[in-house]
């Protein structure tokens, strides 16, 4: 066939079936990507002579004789398309998965089309920026500044792969192609409890292409957790690689390596398995009760809390005497909330690549928040020594939590090991909602109590929380949950029970906001009521209620010694949205619809608890620049830009002049990971400690060799400026070398002590009451991230944030049937937000300096979630008199909460 | 995912295709515009062994208005249909209506007949053919045959197209002088299919309104012309006629309601426009 990719010809033969995505990416075209398997994505979007068209819709035979332009053949002549420069001027993306097709299909929009871009662009799917940096991209914005010397903490200093990521140049984990890459497809069990009596490989084995078949029967004995913390026993050690017991529907059965993945899914096919089935539950309720089918049958070296009654944890806290303070109340609320199943939807799927190098070590390139403490738990499992194992990413498409865990490069390593082939696994969408993680459904009952004149009496809280067939993340998920939502408020007399419990579904894990979405829902909710009971604003009474600086914080238990508040915001934070709704702006509800507002906030530790390591390594080059190791891995939340800034102002030079890598076993070092939004607070503490370091030795080199007195000493750019005599750092590094002095440093840190960060937000809804449509007029959010770094991507997080958030209060669900499966798996039925659902939201901050983080800076990657849905609630119920118990608030739900409140 | 292996046959004429059609029935499957076989086909839904390819015969080209309406051949893309100069003044149905149509890039290969073929019962221009009283013209070794839309849509993603034949127009009356139309679409969010849809056309004898997203089909009904409370009553009979059921995306309950609200808008605005 001959088609013309980007002017160029080819003559390359499509597989018989293939799609054109495919077959471009075959041919190279690796800014080209998939995040769907079915259209519904445009991550896939080209120009088929000239017009956009999903590739993945379209048939590789169809470009035949035709003309198709992907990124890569966007820009012209050397000089980038308008769009790309206007996407890199207002930073219009995140993670960058999405961006090719965004802007390829930006790029073919009219006038007209411009002026309706949710409709335009309801074929492109962002997860990450909340679209409003899109829309500003469109628009010709600029929302960065140029880097230079003096540009770095406080500016809006582009990222450094903008140019790449416009352009389709940067790599994500499969962007590569690898001589005779091996496939590896798993086959799930569709049984949602059973144990394996045989398998019979004979037929799969004989597919041709097919070279292996993995089971139980090939997997390590070990027993451990796809979930990944910085203490191994954080987690129970309940998982194998392959098992010979299924527990979920979705659950791998086999793997099978072959040389195309035609041949492994044609392998998985042919696989007979003999089940015996066992019985199921699937109600954490039910679960917890004698009888029920037992999930994991091990003992207590698995750190399991209660096996017998499916406890993978259970919590119990108490302070003061709740029934004392129930009898002091004027007004109690109760209620018992739910909060379903969410899923990441990070475009980029769960993906790795493995290969065994010349020295017989194993390399694993993959899509992870995690790679040292993956490298950790490889060589656990493998029982290999960890210098024979390396982990590393190039850019990852998205997380948010979903990557803290080890659920493709524990299979990738078994067939790599197995095989000594190269291999690539690579999770389908609907493999992301069947068999990876989902945020923990909790159904939380809350009992709270207050005086007539505003104070809290006493706070009880009971939480199920439903961690699926695995126990990864179930417990501290759980003991997040039980925290910071309640000891955010000070309050006498409190009780919290907690119980993380196994069913048979599929796995929940690491979400953002790890459990305190969940049970702030149903506080914030119940808090809201308290006030309407007493007849006080909500703003007022939690203004009267929540801790201030200094004050003992008690959830589950007082809060451990290392949480301070190293800088406090939460009164700023209740003022400014207070203002902003009382502003009265924001967009006319339509005639006829009731109007209300709502709030609600949130409190975050800034680092997750037991230490967070992260190290960076840093030196001076030849040319007079920086070079910097980072530790931490880069998948959209912008801490790379971050890092560079920090440096940068350390040795007052410009960002542009520190090139780093980052995110690589090789490096050396620890990094714990990027979660619990340590990305700045913890790792960017270890740049600027080893920026620092080098800054020292640099001026005290200086100092030594002009005679100048160290206190004159300055850096300046690329200089050191040595009272009034510069020396460039390029003239610095050759005097060095001669002399064999060393110019390079290292910064580390332990996460310790950890600060608080807050929340607020406020919405106008006005909701059509006899369709129970909902639309937002006002949104507005206030954060207390202490000194903001880069205000940008600060406020992309806090727009990104909201709007996943606003898609698990509107309208996600991971819907699980009686029997365990999960009907909705795929984007076309797990609907997240578009373009046009999201509404703008204005972004403040508190003006605060934290004395813990790198410049006073705090964390903001999480927490911008958190109050979402909450504050969600609490304006539909100002609107319609009715409160909501269940999350999603989706119309027909409203619809029939307002008909049967009459 | 990756679909099971099936031969492509790039028919070289209709005669080719026809033939094809009659050797294999159905286990043949014609591709156009591809945007719906292409998923199936790679999640295994469907399994043919031949795909018959006619998107590039000239004789399935065009859009033709005459005196009997607007021809619109099988290999029109939705894109080329909405880029018609001449579909505000006939169709304007059409023209309010394929804005709601998939997205953008699928618009840019899906056809407007391969739509009518796939019959998904929340899908936009099933609804509108109709609403519109278009018929399918149908051919096959056989012969050539013309079905009434209201004939054609059958059922859940069935039709009345035998296994041998392939859909090779769409016959829109054009638009009857004096009257309005309206279309309306109500998703759980912007851009989902359908929970419920309405299209309605007005005249100063008639009231007609077809809903989709409810019933396994698109389905219509005339009111008799009357204001006020009979037509809230026609529209609480037509609703419950629906036989709407729960599922994943709303309840049936919840459907019969917007049935009802959307109804009366769509037909007001229909008036409106009317007027
Ligand atoms: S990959 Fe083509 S639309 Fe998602
Ligand atoms: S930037 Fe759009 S998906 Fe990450």
């Amino acid at each position: 066939m001959s088609v013309t990719v980007n002017g160029k010809p080819f003559d390359d033969q499509p597989a018989p079936g293939q799609c054109l995505r495919t077959f471009l990416r075959q041919l190279g075209h690796f800014g080209v990507k998939k995040g769907c398997d079915a259209g519904d994505c445009g991550a896939c979007t080209v120009y088929l002579d000239g017009e956009p068209v999903h590739s993945c819709l379209v048939p590789a035979f169809r470009a035949e004789g035709r003309e198709v332009t992907t990124i890569e053949g966007l820009a012209q002549g050397g000089a980038l398309h308008p769009m790309q420069q206007a996407f890199l001027d207002a930073q219009g993306y995140q993670c960058g998965f999405c961006t090719a097709g965004m802007i390829m299909t930006a790029a073919a929009l009219n006038q007209e089309q411009k002026a309706d871009l949710g409709r335009a662009l309801k074929g492109n799917l962002c997860r990450c920026t909340g679209y409003r940096a899109v829309e500003d991209a469109i628009a010709g914005r600029r929302d960065t500044e140029d880097a230079r010397p003096g540009r770095g903490v406080g500016h809006n200093v582009p990222a450094p792969a903008g140019p790449d990521v416009v352009t389709g140049r940067a790599r994500f984990t499969l962007d590569v192609a690898i001589d005779g890459l091996h496939h590896i497809k798993l086959l799930r069990s569709p049984h949602a409890h059973a144990r394996i009596r045989a398998i019979d490989k004979s037929a799969a084995l004989a597919v041709p292409g097919v070279v292996a078949v993995l089971t139980h029967e090939d997997a390590p004995a070990t027993l451990y957790s796809s979930a990944r913390h910085e203490t191994r026993d954080t987690d129970p050690d309940d998982t194998r690689v392959l098992d010979d017991v299924m527990r979920f529907i979705g659950q791998r059965v086999a793997a099978v390596v072959a040389t195309s993945e035609a041949a492994a899914e044609e392998g998985c096919r042919k696989l007979v398995v003999d089940y015996e089935i066992l019985p199921a539950v699937f109600d954490p309720e039910t679960a917890m009760q004698p009888g029920a089918p037992r999930l994991h049958d091990k003992g207590p070296q698995a750190r399991i809390a209660n096996a017998s009654r499916n406890l993978v944890a259970e919590m119990h806290g108490a302070t003061g005497d709740v029934a004392q303070g129930f009898t002091a109340a004027d007004a109690i609320h109760e209620g018992t909330y739910f909060v379903p199943r969410v899923q990441h939807a990070h475009l980029e799927t769960l993906c790795a690549i493995a290969w065994i190098d010349e020295s017989g070590r194993l390399n694993v390139r993959s899509s992870t928040q995690v790679p040292f403490l993956t490298r950790l738990e490889l060589a656990h499992v493998f029982g290999l020594d960890r210098d024979k194992v390396r982990v590393f990413c190039e850019r990852v498409g998205g997380g948010f939590g979903a990557k803290q865990e080890m659920l493709t490069e524990d299979i990738a390593a078994l067939a790599a090991l197995k095989t000594g082939k190269p291999v690539k696994l690579e999770f389908t969408r609907e493999e992301q909602f069947v068999g990876a993680t989902t945020r923990h459904p909790m159904k939380v009952t809350v009992k709270i109590g207050a005086r007539r004149d505003g104070a809290l009496t006493a706070i009880e809280m009971h939480v199920v929380s439903n961690t699926g067939a695995y126990g990864n993340h179930g417990m501290p998920v759980l003991e997040h949950a039980c925290s910071e939502a309640v000891s955010v408020y000070r309050c006498p007399n409190k009780k919290i029970d907690g119980y993380a419990v196994y069913t048979n579904t599929v796995a929940a894990g690491a979400f953002r906001g790890y459990g305190l979405p969940q049970t702030g829902f149903a506080v914030e909710s119940a808090i809201d009521e308290v006030a309407r009971m007493i007849g006080m604003d909500a703003l007022e009474f939690r203004r009267c209620n929540v801790v201030r600086k200094g004050e003992p914080m008690i959830g589950l238990h007082e809060a451990p010694d290392d949480v301070i508040y190293g800088s406090y915001g939460l009164d700023q934070c209740l003022d400014l949205v207070q203002a902003a709704l009382m502003r009265g702006d924001g967009d006319e509800a339509p005639p006829g619809w009731s109007v209300g507002e709502g709030t609600a906030l949130t409190m975050i530790d800034t680092v997750p608890p037991g230490g967070h390591y992260s190290d960076t390594y840093i030196w001076l080059e030849a040319d007079g620049t920086y070079n910097m190791t980072i530790g931490t891995a880069e998948f959209g939340n912008g801490t790379s830009t971050v890092h560079r800034q920090i440096a940068a102002s350390v040795l007052n030079a410009s960002p542009l002049a520190i090139a780093f890598t980052q995110s690589d076993t090789d490096h050396g070092g620890h990094d714990t990971g990027a979660y619990g939004s340590t990305g700045t607070v913890v790792a960017g503490r270890a740049t600027q400690r080893a920026a620092e370091a080098l800054r020292d030795k640099l001026l005290d080199f200086a100092a030594t060799q002009s005679g100048v007195d160290r206190a004159q000493c300055k850096l300046a750019g690329d200089a050191v400026d040595c009272g009034g005599k510069t020396i460039a750092l390029g003239e610095l590094f050759r005097i060095a070398e001669a002399f064999v002095v060393d110019l390079s440093a290292h910064g580390t840190t332990n996460g310790i002590p950890r600060s608080v960060a807050f929340n607020v937000h406020g919405f106008r809804v006005a909701v059509n009451t006899t369709t129970g449509e909902v639309k937002i007029i006002k949104s507005v959010q206030a954060a207390d991230a202490g000194t903001v770094i880069n205000p940008m991507q600060c406020r992309a997080q806090i727009e990104g944030g909201v709007a996943q958030a606003l898609g698990a209060a509107m309208f996600e669900e991971v819907v699980v049937d009686t029997e365990g499966r999960v009907t909705n798996p795929s984007f076309r039925h797990y609907r997240i937000p578009a373009f046009a659902d999201v509404p703008h939201t204005e972004v403040l901050f508190a003006r605060t300096s934290d004395e813990l983080g790198p410049f006073g800076a705090k964390s903001m990657s999480e927490s911008p979630y958190n109050p979402v849905a909450p504050a969600l609630a609490n304006a539909i119920r100002a609107a319609t008199g009715v409160r909501f118990y269940r999350l999603p608030l989706k119309p027909d739900r409203i619809h029939a909460g307002i008909t049967a409140a009459g | 995912m990756k679909p099971a292996r099936f031969d492509y046959i790039r028919a070289a004429d209709l005669a080719e295709a026809h033939d094809a059609l009659a050797e294999y029935g159905n286990d043949a499957r014609v591709i156009a515009g591809g945007q719906t076989l292409m998923p199936m086909l790679s999640m295994r839904l469907v399994r043919p062994k031949v795909v018959v390819d006619i998107m590039h015969l000239p004789a399935l080209r065009g859009i033709e208005a005459g005196g009997n309406g607007i021809r619109i051949g099988a290999g029109v893309r939705q894109a080329e249909l909405l880029a018609w100069p001449g579909l505000a003044e006939h169709l304007p149905l059409l023209n309010a209506a394929l804005p709601w149509v998939g997205h953008a890039q699928t618009r840019s290969r899906g056809t407007v007949c391969g739509s009518a073929a796939h019959a998904d019962p929340s899908a936009e221009i099933p609804l509108c053919l109709l609403a519109l009283g278009a018929t399918i013209e149908l051919s096959s070794r056989r012969g050539r045959r013309r079905v009434p839309a209201a004939d054609f849509f059958t059922g859940m993603m069935t039709t009345a197209r035998a296994e041998n034949e392939l859909i090779e127009a769409v016959h829109i009356p054009g638009k009857q002088a004096g009257s309005g139309c309206a279309f309306k679409e109500f998703g759980r969010r912007h851009g989902d299919f359908a929970i419920v849809a309405c299209a309605a056309i007005v005249t100063a004898a008639s009231v007609r309104l077809a809903v989709g997203g409810v019933a396994d089909k698109p389905v219509l009904r005339d009111f008799a012309i009357d204001d006020g409370k009979p037509l809230d009553e026609a529209l609480d009979a037509f609703a419950w006629a629906l036989d709407a059921r729960d599922d994943l995306h709303a309840t049936g309950r919840y459907r019969r309601e917007l049935v009802r609200q959307m109804g009366r808008d769509t037909i007001e605005e229909a008036r409106r426009c009317h007027a």
